[in-house]
């Protein structure tokens, strides 16, 4: 079972959060990560950001990701020594500082997710930041269902793979050409799925009327103070950023 | 006969919870119907998965048609043993059915003059001929269920595997199914089915094994396993009607002696026999 993106039920200090002050925290610490490009400043953040998972108990569940994602860093680094016009140095400080960049934005995401209802999520964003709840709730579900369809994805690929179908190919082209397999009843089960969870949700009255919700959402002390937090970071980075600091040259 | 599927001390777990298989230990011989029964969640499709090298066993050793399952590549161990899944979606994507069965022929890299003839039989097979041009989206859902089963039996695999091959189909298309893979299997193909349909195991198995929470608790000859109701209702299975009937009708007398009743026709007879045996005994 692939389980990414998914929400992980653990009794922390993370998850008893407002999701208001985590996707604050997720989007000050993508700010910060595209405000420097020095490798030693973001492997600081990605650090910090690790140590919201741990606190969050939720680090270890997505080790997973983050190895496959490791693995993509180092290649994004290869391609800038490889592309890169310069220093030799340059080029593999630039490619550490995108690899480390790509890590801390996705792993902070993902802690945000794992450690967050998705309806908690769309609570908060409806009731008190008032964006419409047709969008917000789209933009929610195709989150939801990342991870059923990569499950989706693995029973596709076993499916064609009984048929004979190369996907455990050596030969790259082979393997590619034979992934077309995967793709195409991937998309064809996702289009009548959404199809089915419309109909599913129109049968049980949906859009009918201005909708009541199940929870009241709470923002706690700790969360203004989460918040507040992120804001001081977020300034103190632009400061630093403006005398020359955490930058490459 | 030298078993074609091997299965010695298989225990398996998914990474995320308990094991699933515990201690597995089957052996099947070639040209055999066994039937794969027990409740959801028995570990019934985890077990076939092994067959194919779907699941690689962590402990024991699989084998199928002597080749090892743990390092065989699943492409190669297609061309022995085929394989139905319960959804067919999983697996069309061509937008034609004649083209959809033939998509694993020509992964085996069959020249044209030999796949066009076997998907024609393929197709015939299921009923399906004169839909071979329809794209396979635009049909019903027991008809795709139908595209894939034919897009494996024009594998002709020596060993085929279908999980919940009747799932969506009605009566009708349901006998049609079952009298196909029958068929196959006098044709000499070994068969693994697993289903919730007791009257289906009844009908098509010559063997049944009956797995519950990853073990297996009975084995063997369709009757025997029908016999012991006490043991099957341990994983809430209930053999079909006319066998409950039959096996609480004779509970009087001495059970292990009397027949275990699979179908309605041999009640049927039964019945015949039992009251002629009492005409002639009021007789003397």
């Amino acid at each position: 079972m692939a389980r990414v993106i998914e929400y992980i039920y653990r009794d922390s200090i993370i998850h008893q959060l407002n999701p208001v002050s985590k996707l604050a925290w997720a989007l000050g610490v993508m700010v910060l990560a595209l405000t420097f490009n020095d490798p030693y400043y973001l492997l600081a953040l990605l650090l910090s950001v690790g140590l919201v998972g741990l606190t969050g108990r939720v680090l270890k569940d997505l080790s997973g990701v983050m190895k496959g994602l490791s693995i993509f860093a180092l290649i994004l680094v290869l391609l800038q020594v490889i592309f890169y016009h310069g220093a030799y140095q340059e080029a593999i400080a630039l490619g550490i500082a995108m690899g480390l960049r790509m890590m801390t934005v996705v792993l902070s995401f993902l802690v945000f997710l794992s450690t967050t209802q998705y309806k908690d999520i769309i609570l908060v964003l409806t009731e008190k930041m008032k964006l419409p709840y047709d969008y917000v709730f789209m933009f929610m579900t195709s989150l939801r269902f990342v991870p059923t369809f990569l499950n989706e994805a693995i029973q596709v690929g076993y499916a064609q793979q009984v048929r004979g179908c190369p996907i455990d190919s050596g030969n790259p082209w082979r393997k590619m050409k034979a992934y077309i397999a995967v793709a195409l009843p991937l998309v064809l089960i996702s289009l009548k799925k959404a199809e089915r969870l419309a109909i599913a949700m129109e049968t049980r009255g949906y859009g009918s009327n201005n909708r009541t919700y199940y929870k009241e959402p709470v923002i706690s002390t700790l969360d203004y103070f989460v918040i507040f937090l992120v804001v001081i970071l977020i300034i103190g980075a632009i400061i630093l950023r403006c005398k020359g600091l955490g930058v490459l040259h | 006969m030298n078993p074609v599927i091997k299965i010695n001390g298989l225990s398996f777990g998914y990474e995320f919870g308990d094991s699933v298989l515990k201690d597995i230990y089957l052996e099947i011989s070639p040209g055999e119907m066994v039937a794969l029964v027990g409740q959801n969640g028995a570990g019934k499709t985890t077990l076939v998965k092994h067959l194919i090298g779907l699941l690689r066993p962590p402990a024991g050793k699989v084998s199928v048609a002597d080749l090892d399952v743990a390092n065989t590549r699943i492409s190669k161990l297609s061309r022995q043993v085929g394989y139905v899944f319960q959804n067919p979606d999983h697996q069309i994507f061509h937008d034609t059915v004649q083209a959809e069965v033939a998509f694993g022929l020509n992964n085996l890299g069959l020249p044209r003059e030999e796949v066009e003839p076997r998907v024609t039989a393929a197709l015939s097979d299921v009923g399906l001929e004169h839909l071979a041009h329809e794209n396979p989206q635009r049909l019903s859902r027991g008809q795709r269920q139908r595209v894939a089963l034919a897009s494996v039996l024009a594998l002709r695999t020596p060993v085929i595997v279908l999980d919940e091959p009747t799932t969506g189909q009605d009566y009708q298309e349901r006998k049609q199914i079952m009298a196909l893979v029958e068929q196959l299997n006098k044709a000499g193909h070994t068969i693994v089915f697993i289903t919730h349909d007791m009257s289906l195991v009844a009908h098509y198995a010559s063997r049944v094994v009956v797995l519950c929470q990853g073990r297996i608790i009975l084995d063997g000859d369709t009757r025997e396993v029908f016999r012991q109701t006490d043991k099957l209702a341990e994983s809430l299975l209930l053999p079909p009607q006319v066998t409950v009937l039959a096996n609480q009708l004779n509970e009087p007398l001495n059970t292990s002696v009397s027949p275990v009743i699979l179908s309605v026709d041999e009640m049927q007879d039964y019945l015949q026999r039992v009251r002629e045996v009492k005409r002639n005994g009021t007789g003397d």
